[in-house]
């Protein structure tokens, strides 16, 4: 987002990329079929996902490896390509609220950001105009509308568990994902194979080296570098940034590249080993880090997954296509805040859920288990049997907010390097019992709008399992390390995302984070880079920097 | 030195482009018969092109991968619809798949596969491929019910699940098994009509019957604005 709005603006910009370069057009593995794939497509190395899933890397990358506190159980999942995960994430695209920038003035916990709700509305609309997301105004407290394109209509299935929630007064809503449901700005609209996390070959969803980089190439004033991994930014006498110093992959030699103001968007985490591994005299504690903010206050999506539900009125249906987009059609926005205001609940912060299921593409597992439902046999009947249950199951998932914490940041771990030379991070991380009471809500919602639909919850986890709470990291939605702030003193980053420390020193992906509410990052990402790309645009032009 | 990167980006994607990468996807499929004849001419796809002999075996013995066929066809045989598990390739895909997995369930299988042998040389004084089909049935029956079984088959009755699960899913997730279920998605959907109203109506009449206390009739409105 920072090298689209600052080419257009004029600026020359070199981007360094730790992977390869990513073609969705031509490396898009979507409209492949699991059993053309090694072990029916179960499974892409290093990855939770599919095979033909998009992702370069996964949680492990070899000769790149991290390292954890005792007692810490943190997962790092990197996506080393061009574009990153953008181009196989969920594509789901929510406004934070204006809670979400008050948690503090609200309840006491956590902290402010120093801006408010209105200030990044504006870019909230530019974003979602820019890449097309889909969604319906619906007035929910909490979960601004957006510039929305239509929505698909919902599943069959989708009905039915709409139709659940009404009864039980939770609201249930078109989502609202980054997918086009119509053509915008010369791209072709989605064609429904429900393949996006494999990358899409039409540019129909959103991910950055198809929406983004286009036209900031368009302007000619964009180099990409890839294979480029950065290893510190570089500072002159007065403490300014003065570039950065990278090895290339392919020499393993060092380049350094000058620049006349450094925009960091490597993802939180290396942003902030970054910083770390970027002392000097001037910078003795690592760079933008005098408050000793960097690296704190780590945080993931509170997330519970795999409550599964059979329906026997979904049992036998006609057949009919299920895929849709590449993700929900409806989803549940939290409902719980008045209750929560008047500390009525357990836990302090909300969720969102998320579902799926019916009519899906067929995988290793399929219809695993079918003795529960047939009283077991072969032959025959089984065979009929199976044809009847096909398509009966739904999953839920809830998305969450997790409180900072002080026990949740990331350090260099001053005994590893990795294969570029460069000291790793180690991780310390842990859920409070906010999170865990919020996960058990979350499957005790689950029992009940699977209950309510006639259904039997046939998987699920309880409290000696911690409820399933996801393991940090996990979601993948790490945000926070080099937090924003109105304080130097409690913060690395000003209002602007600007360093206090190093006023040509810019930070663009989630590292500025404050907060992380119920809501996925990455629509606020890339609003909040866009704000603060025309800062440094405005700062440039005012000679300020 | 690192290569710039001056390639093309999906985002400058023409017509032409679209259409060379629709043309990749099989045609839009025609419920069973015919789909299926023209799918396996055209598609080239591995598990079409797959044989028991082309393959090569990493778990199973000789013996072993004859038996795991006899089981599979006894689990899904062919009928009107689709062919029987073997010929969809399910032997090739547990063995490939016991091999990828390892551990606990290849254990299951193998010996699983053993005290099959044992049982039916105790009976029948054959190995299972060897004795009769009435045999055979007589003693899947024994394990293939877990609320019939008696305690003392346990194992055997959770071996047969977990086999049960192998050959379905196996199956299931064939190109043969994606079109008896069938899976209608994987391609292009031009229009996006939602949930075809036969299909809203049988849900709707699955409601009554098993007296959900739901209806899908009222109130759809409300979800859009």
């Amino acid at each position: 987002m920072a090298a689209y709005v600052l080419t257009q603006a004029g600026a020359k910009v070199l981007m360094l990329e730790a992977g390869g370069w990513y073609d969705t057009a031509k490396d898009s593995k979507m409209l492949e079929w699991d059993y053309q794939a090694p072990h029916r497509g179960a499974v892409k190395p290093n990855t939770t996902f599919g095979y033909f899933d998009a992702a370069v890397g996964g949680w492990q990358i070899p000769g790149e490896p991290y390292t954890h506190a005792p007692g810490t159980d943190w997962n790092w999942f990197r996506s080393r390509m061009l574009g990153g995960r953008t181009n196989h994430w969920g594509r789901i695209s929510l406004r934070f609220g204006p809670y979400d920038f008050k948690p503090y003035s609200r309840d006491g916990k956590g902290f402010d950001w120093p801006i408010t709700y209105d200030d990044l509305a504006p870019y909230y609309d530019k974003a979602e105009e820019l890449i097309g997301v889909f969604g319906a105004d619906n007035h929910i407290e909490n979960a601004p509308d957006g510039k929305f394109l239509p929505p698909p209509k919902p599943r069959c299935y989708e009905f039915l568990i709409q139709k659940s929630c009404q009864k039980l007064h939770i609201p249930c809503i078109p989502s609202r994902l980054s997918i086009i449901t119509q053509p915008h700005h010369g791209r072709p609209a989605c064609h429904y194979c429900s393949q996006c996390g494999r990358s899409c070959a039409t540019s129909s969803n959103f991910s950055s080296p198809t929406v983004l980089l286009p036209p900031a190439m368009a302007t000619g004033n964009l180099d990409i570098i890839c294979n480029a991994m950065v290893r510190e930014v570089l500072t002159g006498p007065d403490g300014r940034a003065t570039g950065v110093s990278y090895i290339d992959k392919k020499t393993r030699k060092e380049v350094q590249a000058r620049g006349k103001i450094v925009v960091l968007a490597a993802s939180n985490c290396e942003t902030s080993r970054l910083l770390l591994n970027s002392s000097s005299a001037q910078h003795p504690n690592g760079l933008a880090n005098s408050s000793g903010a960097v690296g704190r206050y780590l945080m993931d999506t509170v997330g519970a997954d795999g409550t599964v539900g059979f329906f026997p009125v979904l049992m036998d249906l006609p057949p009919h296509n299920d895929d849709g987009v590449g993700g929900m059609h409806l989803y549940m926005p939290w409902w719980n805040y008045g209750k929560q205001f008047k500390n009525q609940l357990p836990f302090a912060r909300g969720y969102h859920i998320e579902f799926g299921g019916g009519r899906h593409m067929p995988g290793v597992g399929e219809l695993g288990g079918s003795e529960r439902y047939l009283g077991g046999g072969y032959g025959p009947e089984l065979k009929q049997g199976c044809r009847k249950l096909y398509g009966a199951f739904v999953g839920f998932s809830s998305r969450g907010e997790m409180i900072p914490n002080d026990e949740s940041y990331c350090e260099v771990d001053k005994n590893v390097v990795d294969e570029w030379g460069i000291p790793v991070l180690k991780f310390h991380f842990k859920w409070t019992e906010d999170e865990i009471l919020q996960a058990r809500h979350a499957r005790e919602t689950f029992r009940e709008i699977i209950e309510t639909a006639g259904g039997e919850v046939v998987q699920t986890y309880g409290a000696r399992q911690n409820w399933g709470i996801s393991r940090g990291g996990e979601i993948i939605h790490e945000v926070g390390t080099a937090r924003m702030g109105s304080e130097r003193s409690t913060s690395a980053l000003n209002p602007y995302c600007q360093a206090w420390d190093c006023k040509n020193l810019f930070i663009t992906d989630a590292a500025p984070f404050v907060s992380n509410a119920d809501k996925n990052p990455t629509l606020t990402i890339l609003a909040l880079a866009w704000r603060t790309s025309e800062h440094i645009v405005d700062q440039v032009k005012k000679h300020n920097i | 030195m690192s290569e710039k990167g001056n390639g093309k980006l999906g985002g400058a994607i023409k017509r032409r482009d679209m259409l060379k990468v629709f043309s990749a996807v099989p045609a839009v499929l025609v419920p069973f018969g015919t789909a299926l004849a023209a799918e396996q001419k055209t598609s080239g796809s591995a598990a079409a092109a797959q044989t028991a002999s082309a393959y090569q075996r990493k778990v199973f013995s000789g013996h072993e991968w004859e038996t795991i066929k006899v089981l599979s066809d006894l689990i899904i045989p062919a009928d009107e619809r689709s062919r029987s598990a073997s010929q969809a390739g399910v032997p090739a895909f547990i063995d490939d798949w016991l091999n990828f997995k390892g551990g606990k369930l290849k254990a299951e299988i193998l010996g699983g596969l053993t005290w099959l042998d044992l049982e039916c040389n105790r009976e029948f004084s054959h190995d299972f491929v060897s004795c009769t089909s009435t045999q055979q049935k007589k003693m899947l029956d024994r394990i293939a019910y877990p609320d019939k079984a008696v305690p003392g088959d346990s194992n055997y009755v959770a071996f047969f699940n977990y086999l049960r699960d192998l050959v379905v899913g196996g199956f299931y997730s064939s190109e043969e098994g994606v079109k008896d279920l069938p899976y209608l998605g994987n391609k292009v959907v031009p229009v996006w009509e939602g949930c075809p109203p036969d299909v809203l109506s049988q849900i709707e009449q699955n409601l009554k019957t098993k007296r959900v206390g739901l209806s899908l009739a009222s109130d759809q409105e409300s979800t859009q604005s």
